[in-house]
């Protein structure tokens, strides 16, 4: 009996021993929990939020007939089966394209110094924002486009603009040009990552080697050898841009077709109709956007498995040459050809910028003048303060979390739990259109009672409570990206930097800040830029979370592209993408004159 | 009383496989080696003695370290330096930063010249300044040993501390990483897979089973 009870005493001091005390260890203990409740709260309350107007019930509009109306007067809109079948279609297929391409890249270049290069070349465009990206496209197409300018009048017989159907075409076409050319550069760019990592890049690498060796071709041998064990980890990314591709705004309010648009365009002007009623409709849409999004996920894993069970026997079938000359032929073509068209689009978009007078089939503008810039810049000082400072605190609050979380992996010693990893993808594999109206109502009933609570609503409490809502939704975005971009270089440090630090006596809020982040400088920087370009190019959730009265470049941008003047609009493109592309650079320079100070 | 380091009963686990299981005491200036394949729990063992074991392992058995318990110390607390053989010095820190890094908190002044005196009586004058990732293998294996030895630890984990240096460098620093262990009266474990390093020790031998 005393035996047990001395082991029980024992174990209790331990225990007290071992509880954290000092404050930077409680900090990094709570943080996972943190996170979660940053991510599951704004996600799960915005799906409520969606879901209980769909069916009637909306406090905030005094609606409280629960039943099916919403619906009914959804199925009823003019060309509903037309809207879902363009975010179908605009989706899939953009995701398809940019998929093949990237295979065929990754296939005709694998292990060869061009793989670099077009890394090099395409990954710029990764940090352009959807809408800059439409707009240049838009340009390009049009009838009176850089396209058309090219080949008028000498082959076309065209002296003046043409009546063309692009952009805005019926079809979705011109949504799909623009959503392949943006997924392109992420996913090529996310199955380097996955190659980059040391282990698994060196035993692919060699393996490839192993079967060259044996006779196959290297277009061959990476997709018998190298892409079973590369699908898996492109298969997230495959689908957050699946997800993305069937329910953005950006791309298809600039380049889509207006009579229908796509339905989360629609689902969009329905909720900001002046027609507070038709809210319970873009409810039961965005509801009805859930499940188009989750059709095309089911259906895309779908196909995987297809596609599997069909070559699964073509795998060990000795064939080792496919007409690989030729397919390593054509990618380089495709490859050109990708990278002529951005090209086209970005000069078009910087020669619109300067235009003064411009003649149709000219192809330089004949007058150049500043005077846009001039214009737009004076006009730019809100949204730009705006954007930063949304940018600036939204980044801040995501790389601490992510790096207490991540140290906090480390204190435990094992990885944050599958549940918090599928959390924090989540923001990114549901349509934001889905969860991002019920947020929004959420976030008016939270302040309508705030306002009831104090009796008083002045002016400048709203604008602050619009500010932090924004923060807090574009935060959503921000997180997942800046954890992706952090956690491998966290994990892959050298653990024995931190015990011989502790060795020496560094408690661990000393080898946390002067070993660790030290270390993580310049992956810090880049994540921290990405955070930043993240945030700058949010449209929608700037839009609704602000409601409307916090104006960003990207919302002004996407504003000026339907309708104003193509001059205007191309400065404020071109400011899209000119204020990540600063990050950048900054995130690239400053590690080479920060912690070099000791001579060379 | 004269330093040593106790380790009591031993068991280390992983899931439930008995690893290893030690019952030494290691004196001030002796230095225990423990040879054996890779997979026997070496690398563990030293986890353990540092405070670092990942919570895959766990273990029975007490550690001491100058009569003191020190089982469940943070790392942090414990006066137990550790050598790999990577000299793992912070390349965001000059050699002299590396150094400060390790000494306990006192002014400024007495600090720079004790570091100033320690690299001259390593054969390091003037290079306090330098970036740790110009130095040549031998230099940076001082550079880690005087770190350790400057922030006045109690005991030395050795971890296969030579294996990446060529012959002469090795045997040469060798013989000051083992004359300064003696003239510190420092207790001692070292891992090695070299019976060389073994001998030159000069104490006990223990060979773990794979």
């Amino acid at each position: 009996m005393s035996q047990i009870n001395s082991t029980v005493v024992t174990r209790n001091t331990e225990q007290a021993l071992a509880q954290p005390t000092d404050w930077f260890t409680v900090l990094v203990k709570l943080s996972p929990k943190l996170l979660l409740l940053l991510l599951v709260v704004p996600v799960f309350g915005g799906l409520i939020g969606v879901i209980l107007p769909a069916f009637g019930w909306a406090p905030v509009l005094n609606q409280y007939n629960i039943g099916l109306q919403a619906f009914t007067a959804l199925w009823q809109t003019a060309g509903i089966g037309q809207m879902i079948m363009l975010s179908a279609t605009t989706g899939f297929i953009s995701t398809f394209v940019a998929f093949v391409i990237t295979l065929m890249i990754l296939a005709a270049f694998f292990n060869s110094v061009w793989l670099a290069r077009i890394q090099q070349i395409l990954s710029p465009i990764l940090v352009i924002p959807h809408a800059a990206a439409a707009i240049a496209v838009g340009f390009l197409i049009a009838p009176s486009g850089m396209l058309a300018r090219l080949i008028s009048p000498w082959l076309t017989g065209w002296d003046f603009a043409p009546h063309g159907i692009f952009p805005h075409d019926p079809y979705g076409l011109s949504i799909i040009v623009g959503l392949t050319l943006k997924e392109l550069p992420f996913l090529l760019l996310m199955a380097l990552g996955a190659l980059a990592q040391p282990e698994l890049g060196k035993k692919l690498r060699q393996q490839h080697k192993v079967a060259l060796n044996l006779g196959y071709c290297p277009m061959t041998a990476f997709f018998k050898v190298i892409l079973p064990s590369l699908y898996p980890l492109l298969r997230l990314p495959l689908l957050a841009v699946l997800a993305y591709a069937s329910s953005s705004v950006e791309m298809p309010l600039i380049l889509g077709p207006n009579t229908p648009p796509t339905l989360a365009v629609a689902i969009m002007h329905w909720f900001n109709d002046v027609d507070l009623n038709l809210r319970l409709k873009a409810s039961a849409g965005a509801l009805l956007q859930l499940v188009v999004t989750g059709g095309i996920l089911a259906l895309w894993l779908l196909a995987e498995k297809a596609i599997r069970a069909f070559f699964s026997d073509s795998l060990t079938n000795g064939k080792r040459e496919y007409g690989g000359a030729y397919f390593q032929k054509l990618t380089s073509v495709i490859t050109l050809l990708v990278v002529i068209f951005i090209s086209l689009a970005l000069v078009g978009l910087v020669m619109w910028s300067v235009a003064g007078f411009w003649r149709f089939p000219a192809l330089l503008p004949d007058t150049l003048t500043l005077l846009h810039w001039q214009s737009a810049v004076m006009q730019m000082g809100t949204p730009l303060i705006n954007t930063l400072v949304i940018g600036a605190i939204t980044t801040l609050l995501a790389i601490i979390l992510t790096l207490l979380c991540l140290e906090s992996e480390q204190m435990r010693g094992k990885k944050v739990s599958g549940f918090i990893s599928f959390i924090l993808y989540m923001p990114l594999l549901v349509p934001s259109i889905a969860f991002l109206f019920g947020l929004v109502l959420v976030q008016q009933l939270a302040q309508q009672s705030l306002a009831e609570l104090s009796h008083q609503s002045s002016n400048v409490k709203t604008v602050y409570i619009n500010y932090i809502n924004v923060i807090i939704t574009h935060l959503l975005f921000v997180l997942p990206y800046v954890f992706l971009s952090l956690s491998s270089s966290y994990r892959q440090l050298d653990q024995r930097f931190a015990i011989v630090a502790a060795s020496l006596g560094a408690k661990p809020s000393k080898v946390f800040f002067k070993v660790k982040l030290p270390q993580l400088f310049s992956a810090i920087l880049i994540a921290v830029a990405l955070g930043l370009a993240i945030s700058f190019g949010q449209y929608l959730p700037t839009l609704l979370a602000g409601g409307g009265r916090i104006s960003t470049i990207s919302t002004e941008a996407v504003t000026l592209a339907n309708g104003a003047s193509r001059r205007t609009s191309a400065v404020y493109a071109l400011m899209q993408m000119l204020l990540p592309l600063l990050g950048f650079i900054l995130a690239w320079l400053l590690p080479k004159f920060i912690y070099k100070s000791a001579q060379r | 009383m004269q330093p040593s380091l106790q380790i009591n009963n031993l068991q280390l686990f992983r899931q439930h496989d008995l690893l290893l299981s030690v019952n030494e005491q290691i004196n001030g200036g002796e230095i225990l080696t423990i040879m054996g394949p890779s997979g026997s729990g070496k690398s563990s063992l030293l986890n353990w003695l540092t405070g670092s074991l990942p919570s895959a392992f766990h273990t029975t058995g007490e550690v001491y370290l100058n009569g003191n318990e020190i089982t469940n110390t943070p790392a942090h607390l414990r006066h137990v330096g550790v050598l790999y053989q990577d000299a793992l010095l912070f390349s965001h820190l000059s050699v002299a930063g590396n150094i400060a890094f390790a000494m306990p908190a006192s002014n400024k002044k007495q600090r720079l010249e004790k570091i100033d005196d320690a690299l001259e009586q390593f054969g390091l004058s003037g290079f306090g300044d330098r970036h740790p990732d110009n130095l040549s293998g031998g230099q940076q294996a001082r550079v880690a040993l005087l770190r350790v030895l400057l922030s006045e630890p109690k005991a030395i984990l050795l971890d296969e501390p030579f294996s990446k240096l060529d012959v002469q460098l090795r045997e040469d620093t060798r013989q000051l990483v083992f004359e300064q262990i003696r003239y510190h009266q420092l207790p001692a474990l070292m891992v090695s897979h070299d019976h060389s390093d073994a001998e030159a020790a000069g104490g006990k031998i223990i060979t773990l089973a794979g």
